[in-house]
């Protein structure tokens, strides 16, 4: 039965913990072995991905704290100006995103402007798999960066999604990307260990799923003791943020649990030129503002620490984040202080060869289109440039042809 | 492999959630047939007194203001409302006296799949799960009907958000994609015209309460695969029910969730024929009976939930009493696999997909966890020169390979150990 039908583009509006349906699954131990054994050539470029799964409030984002249309719309989830975060004379980000804030300033920080696609879909479902397989036109079964992984040498370490589920993004139509589950792997010891090895060798009556099953757990074992030395080091050290009892402040959401290992194996030398992270919660139809601050918290805070932990690597200046999401949400708040599917929304690209500043222009507020934000920039101007100028492959591959592109790096 | 083992065991397995503890042994010698005629027999249901008494899921209505000192008590009732009603389910998949009906409810759960991340409400949830238990073994069609009127369906594919002003073809799309017919049974215009019979369905969020308002409503005719006129959502059901497509696809559906999730469907699978009058318990028997139930190819992999269940069954624990519910959840959540929580409308993956060395890690715990809170008495009876082979019949499984006889030998001596290496060996995290 063919199960590579439109859904595997589906993907819950939240954090999915399931399984996905043809990953490859890779251990800590892989990549640490990888790592050793064929390092990323240095001063590769790298591309981190940070998928927010709901549809974040851009207008909460990146908020136009001078025009009036704004607090009168939503007047129940509109922030004080005293609040925010002024960018320039016009745009302001979220009170919570303070770390975001101070790499803006240290113009390491490109926002793009009213990002989305022709017809907007405000399914979450459909929205995604537009953005994920850049086709919004017409669905195809391979995501953007899996048609990047089709042009490549098979590697199966080239890209890697963080949790257990593979984002659609990364399946190609020949390969696809890796899914590291996060927790670490505790490994049985002692007596125990050896009973489980017995049990995890093949037997000649095995049907192909208990050998797979038989395989599944002999892959736990399988860690040489070179690689230990990796899987033990703790993360980086975010060189210049406050520590907490030990450890830095901003730390214990998912988000900055998945980053640390990101870091972790990128100081290690994985032959990794894709990571993608991912945090959901964002579908804020009702209690917006609390949550969605909180959610940007958690986004600046962990961004700020990962880029902070890239200091104590060589990697810092390889390395480039992206953030987008879904789709906006309408300009006007619903009855439940919150606000429904919507349209465009700002994307953040962040790094040490970012330059920083705005791209695309701020959809207005007085124009909309049924009642919704234009969309300004496409988001394949952005993959464009992301394709082109960090991962030095022709678009037209990936993308067809597509002129539009975001000029968001310095000049080499 | 010895036919009567495989078969029994696969009866066990993929008809209910695993035998208890001597079942097994008692069906090898009662016969397959009887085995087969009792676990698809429907009891009646006036005799069926529930053993798990029914949790209290209410209306909690809007959130209270964020930071208003109600807020906390809302939030109380919400984590506890939504843990009971899990712990209810769980509790009626290890405790039920009628394994094919909670089986069949898990299997629609899977094929209408809807989350509570999207809800965020219990009571929904619970209402839905009720319509799976009237309708499980019933008439399709009338199960058609009752989800088309499901708040918790209708709210998370947008069905309130469909109307003659904006259409959202969400709920259209999926009821012929992933409900009823199957993917690509019906052109991009038939998405676009069922929306449209589809609008004006209005759903209460925090009860699941549906009404249609008939100012949202598109009313004119439609051309839906061929057939233009206007549609209610009960005709729109009988429609699509009645067509040949929704036998092939249920079938489908049926061999993908209970025979096989790797090899295809053959043409004669004597599922399809008897589903000719969208009986679903006519379909299951007929699967039952089927020779596909012996092909030593029909091998399953059972998901974290099948598998945890069995293992409560085996180890005569009752989900609701492990100590604790948060270590319960975490473990199910670490494998992936939460009631009420399917990762997308397309329901949980099968197969391969729960086979990984992350998989084999959080199996392992959870199985130590489960063990030790376990007296252990099925498996301490045996005597413990017979332990390794009759352990195969405490658990239903039709043959322990060499390897894991040499592996539970040399546990003989530690009760905990065997049961936990029998619970993860390759045997029975796969039904046969």
């Amino acid at each position: 039965m063919d199960t590579i039908s439109r859904r595997r583009f589906l993907k819950l509006t939240t954090g999915a913990v399931a399984v996905g349906i043809s990953a490859n699954f890779l251990t800590l131990d892989e990549i640490a072995e990888a790592a050793i054994d064929r390092p990323l050539a240095p001063g590769t470029p790298i591309v981190v991905i940070v998928t927010l799964y709901g549809g974040n409030d851009g207008l909460n984002t990146v908020i136009p704290f001078k025009d009036p249309i704004y607090f009168s719309s939503r007047p129940d989830i509109s922030y004080t100006v005293e609040s925010m975060l002024p960018l320039d004379s016009e745009l302001a980000l979220n009170p919570s995103m303070t770390g975001i804030k101070s790499l803006w300033d240290q113009k390491k920080v490109a926002i793009v402007r009213g990002v989305g696609y022709p017809k907007p879909d405000r399914s979450h479902f459909s929205s995604m798999a537009k953005w994920q397989t850049a086709s919004p036109g017409k669905a195809v079964n391979s995501g953007w960066l899996g048609r990047w992984l089709d042009s490549q040498p098979e590697d199966p370490m080239l890209a890697i999604s963080l949790g257990s589920v593979l984002p659609p993004m990364l399946s190609g139509t020949k390969i696809s990307g890796s899914a590291l589950p996060l927790g670490g792997l505790v490994i049985p010891k002692g007596a125990f260990a050896s009973q489980c090895i017995k049990l995890s060798k093949p037997a000649p009556t095995d049907s192909k799923l208990m050998a797979a099953a038989a395989t599944s757990m002999r892959n736990l074992f399988s860690v040489s003791t070179a690689i230990q030395p990796i899987l033990r080091a703790p993360a980086p050290v975010a060189v210049d943020l406050p520590t907490v009892n030990g450890g830095n402040a901003g730390g214990g959401s998912d988000l900055s649990q998945q980053l640390d290992v990101v870091a972790k194996l990128i100081a290690a030398g994985s032959p990794t030129k894709v990571w993608s992270v991912s945090l959901g919660g964002f579908d804020t139809h009702a209690n917006e503002a609390n949550a969605q601050a909180e959610l940007l918290g958690v986004v600046s805070s962990s961004l700020t620490r990962f880029m902070s932990q890239l200091k104590s690597t060589t990697r810092l200046n390889d390395v480039t984040v992206m953030v987008y999401s879904e789709f906006g949400r309408r300009v006007k708040g619903n009855a439940s202080q919150g606000t429904d599917h919507g349209t465009s929304g700002p994307m953040f690209l962040i790094g040490e060869k970012v330059k920083g500043g705005f791209y695309g222009d701020q959809p207005s507020l007085s124009k909309l289109v049924d009642g919704d934000l234009a969309v300004t920039t496409d988001f394949r101007d952005v993959y464009a440039t992301v394709l082109e100028s960090i991962l030095k492959s022709p678009a037209e591959q990936i993308l067809g042809k597509w002129s539009g592109r975001t000029n968001f790096l310095t000049p080499a | 492999m010895d036919i009567q083992r495989l078969e029994t065991s696969r009866l066990f397995d993929r008809l209910g959630f695993g035998p208890r503890p001597g079942e097994y042994a008692q069906a090898l010698k009662d016969g397959v047939p009887t085995l087969r005629a009792r676990l698809t027999t429907i009891p009646d249901a006036s005799l069926n007194i529930s053993p798990v008494i029914e949790p209290e899921i209410t209306d909690l209505g809007r959130p209270p203001a964020a930071n208003s000192p109600e807020v906390v008590a809302f939030a109380i009732a919400l984590r506890s409302q939504t843990q009971a009603m899990v712990l209810w389910w769980l509790d009626l998949m290890a405790l039920s006296g009628h394994g094919l009906t909670e089986r069949m409810v898990w299997f629609w759960h899977g094929h209408w799949a809807t989350s509570i991340e999207k809800l965020n409400f219990p009571l929904p949830m619970f209402k839905q799960n009720k319509v799976f238990r009237t309708h499980a073994l019933g008439d399709f069609n009338a199960m058609t009907k009752a989800m088309l009127n499901d708040g918790a369906l209708q709210f998370w594919l947008d069905g309130q958000d469909n109307t003659v002003k904006a259409p959202n073809e969400n709920l259209g799309r999926e009821l012929m994609e992933l409900f009823v017919l199957g993917v690509n049974r019906y052109t991009e215009d038939d998405v676009k015209a069922i929306s449209r019979v589809l609008t004006g369905y209005q759903v209460v969020r925090t009860n699941g309460t549906v009404t249609i308002n008939q100012n949202r409503r598109d009313t004119n005719p439609v051309t839906l695969l061929g057939k233009t006129g206007v549609f209610t959502g009960d005709t729109l059901s009988d429609f699509l029910v009645a067509r040949d497509d929704c036998a092939t696809f249920i079938s489908e559906r049926l061999w993908y969730r209970f025979i096989s999730s790797t090899e295809v469907m053959p043409a004669g699978f004597s599922a399809k024929s008897a589903f000719a009058g969208r009986n679903i318990t006519a379909a299951v028997q007929a699967m039952a009976a089927d020779s596909a139930m012996q092909d030593p190819k029909n091998a399953m992999v059972k998901s974290p939930v099948e598998w945890f269940i069995s293992a409560c069954r085996a180890l005569e624990l009752t989900p609701s009493q492990l100590q604790t519910t948060a270590q319960l959840n975490g473990y199910l959540d670490k494998l992936g696999q939460v009631p009420f929580k399917p990762p997308n409308v397309g329901g949980w993956p099968a197969g391969e997909a729960w086979l990984s060395s992350a998989t084999s890690q959080y199996r392992l715990a959870f199985a130590f966890w489960l063990v030790k809170q376990s007296g252990l008495t099925a498996l301490t009876q045996i005597p413990r020169e017979l332990r390794v082979r009759r352990s195969a019949d405490w658990l239903g499984v039709p043959e322990w390979s060499s390897r894991t006889q040499s592996s539970l030998r040399s546990a003989l001596d530690d009760p905990v150990q065997f049961a936990l290496l029998a619970l993860c060996s390759p045997e029975y995290i796969v039904s046969a």
